[in-house]
């Protein structure tokens, strides 16, 4: 346990990276798209709220290819350093998931900032009730922080070949899901569950990823060199 | 009493490289070893899979009489630096307060210390700093860090020679104040050759050369005059390197020469000179583990 805080207080130790960097960005792409919504008017639905999640695939890269090494050269086994990493990344998820969920309430009550301006309200998926906001933005965060890892993690114990690798095979898979959901397919049982996906749904089938992507990753990080 | 380091048949292959070919020794209590060889002899493969940084196709690794691999409890125990490490994107002030976080026996006044010596920057981001800074700051995590087993792996990568001899000077203090095992991996030989008490030397992923570095000292001889008399002295010795100008003979045979042999050096005119560990370590024949005290005269 003490060695889980010790990781998280490492990455913790320069606040920019975990705490502050997420907000900065996040800041400065929400006031760019609030004068841009004031100079045009009218309603604008921006898609902008991603960059804080991109954000946290960038950091889990860094996790990864920057700061694994360092960490194990401080005699920390890969095993505690991944956990810790994904505890703290997992409490910082819920934290800023609910922020971005407050920040939601706070446009609708405002009618969008009075410009109507839907920068925390994303369409159907960041788009329900608060507690489903609080928990799909909270997964969402954290699924990206561990996809990003999963890069940097092929690319230690794989190199290119296997990035390459890792890059090709999710885009066999993401070719055979749209085949089986196409309308030909529909009554397959992937056509079928997302003809009936609900935005609770998604969230728990991102949940169910990251929980996978989880397992694999402490697999495999036991086997990466630094 | 445990072995610090315990190695059997230690074998790293990547694909049809061998970069460590059978190694087996251990290093007992408080010491400084020092770990010869030239570039890309195996020296920070060795190292690495010591710290469980690296992995063993074959063979067995025991730090303080446990696998190190994925234990905490001996993890805490290393301390690894490299010449090569990848810090993240932190200030030298975030890269030492995050190191006393880890190392039990962290000494912070230690650290300042050293720090004030290397002139480090505190709040420079460590991406920032020279390559000689970057393995000053390598040096005051190792010697601040007190671990039990400490391997430093080409630490003075980019320092010039005064900040070398600090590094030497502070070694030897605070290992005369806290002995622990140290494992120094060096190709500027002679500079380090009076802080070892052992030495080990690998060329090809084989230790080729485990012997004291006392013991090492007076080992082989250079031996000069002109060739046949040279030729008549080296007799049924081992010769490791020979050198030819003109009339001229140079010789290096192994094992050591008692006062009889100088005598009659004396009368064949020939001049006797002792092989520095650096001239050592390169004449070591490569491929046959022995230690050069067992050469003797036929």
């Amino acid at each position: 346990m003490t060695t889980w805080i010790r990781v998280a207080r490492y990455h913790l130790v320069d606040p920019i990276a975990y705490l502050v960097g997420p907000w900065a960005i996040l800041a400065f792409v929400f006031l760019v798209n609030l004068v841009i919504t004031a100079v045009q008017g009218g309603p604008n639905p921006t898609k902008a709220l991603a960059v804080v999640f991109l954000y946290f695939f960038a950091i889990g890269i860094l996790s990864i290819s920057r700061s694994l090494p360092f960490g194990l050269a401080l005699g920390v086994s890969r095993r505690s350093y991944y956990t810790g990493t994904v505890l703290l990344v997992a409490g910082l998820a819920a934290v800023d998931g609910l922020a971005l969920t407050l920040l939601q309430v706070a446009e609708r009550a405002t009618g969008g900032w009075g410009l109507s301006l839907h920068f925390f309200q994303v369409s159907f998926i960041l788009a329900g009730p608060w507690d489903l906001t609080w928990l799909t933005s909270s997964v969402g965060l954290v699924l990206l922080f561990l996809y990003g890892q999963w890069f940097a993690i092929v690319r230690r114990r794989w190199n290119a070949f296997g990035t390459v690798a890792f890059i090709i095979g999710q885009v066999a898979v993401i070719r055979v899901g749209i085949v089986l959901a196409t309308p030909t397919h529909g009554r397959t049982s992937v056509g079928s569950f997302l003809a009936t996906l609900t935005p609770a749904r998604l969230t728990g089938v991102l949940a169910a990823i990251a929980a996978l992507l989880i397992i694999g990753g402490l697999a495999i990080v036991r086997r990466v060199t630094v | 009493m445990t072995p610090a380091i315990s190695l059997a048949g230690l074998t790293r292959r990547y694909h049809d490289q061998l970069a460590l070919d059978d190694v087996t020794f251990e290093i007992e209590g408080a010491s400084i070893t020092g770990l010869l060889g030239r570039n890309g002899a195996g020296k920070t493969t060795l190292m690495r899979t010591i710290a469980a940084q690296e992995f063993a196709s074959a063979g067995s690794v025991r730090v303080f009489g446990d696998s190190p691999f994925e234990d905490d409890a001996v993890l805490r125990r290393i301390a690894l630096v490299r010449e090569d490490q990848i810090f993240p994107a932190l200030r030298v002030r975030h890269v030492l307060r995050t190191a006393s976080w880890f190392y039990p026996n962290w000494d912070g006044h230690l650290a300042a210390g050293l720090l004030a010596d290397f002139d480090l920057p505190l709040n420079r981001f460590v991406t920032r700093l020279s390559r000689g800074m970057r393995s000053a700051l390598g040096i005051v995590i190792g010697l601040a860090s007190r671990a039990e087993l400490t391997l430093f792996d080409e630490p003075y990568s980019g320092l010039d020679a005064a900040a070398r001899q600090l590094f030497y000077d502070r070694l030897l203090a605070d290992f005369a104040e806290h002995p622990r095992t140290v494992l120094v991996s060096t190709h500027l030989i002679d500079e380090a050759a009076d802080l070892l008490e052992r030495v080990l030397v690998i060329d090809r992923g084989r230790i080729v050369l485990d012997a004291a570095a006392e013991d090492l000292r007076g080992a082989a001889t250079t031996v000069s005059g002109t060739t046949p008399a040279v030729e008549e002295f080296v007799a049924g010795r081992t010769v490791w390197d020979r050198r030819r100008v003109g009339s001229q003979a140079s010789l290096v045979v192994a094992g050591a020469l008692d006062d009889g042999d100088r005598a009659r050096a004396r009368r064949l005119n020939l001049s006797l000179t002792p092989v520095s560990l650096q001239q050592l370590v390169t004449h070591v024949p490569t491929g046959a583990t022995r230690d050069p005290r067992e050469d003797s005269r036929a």
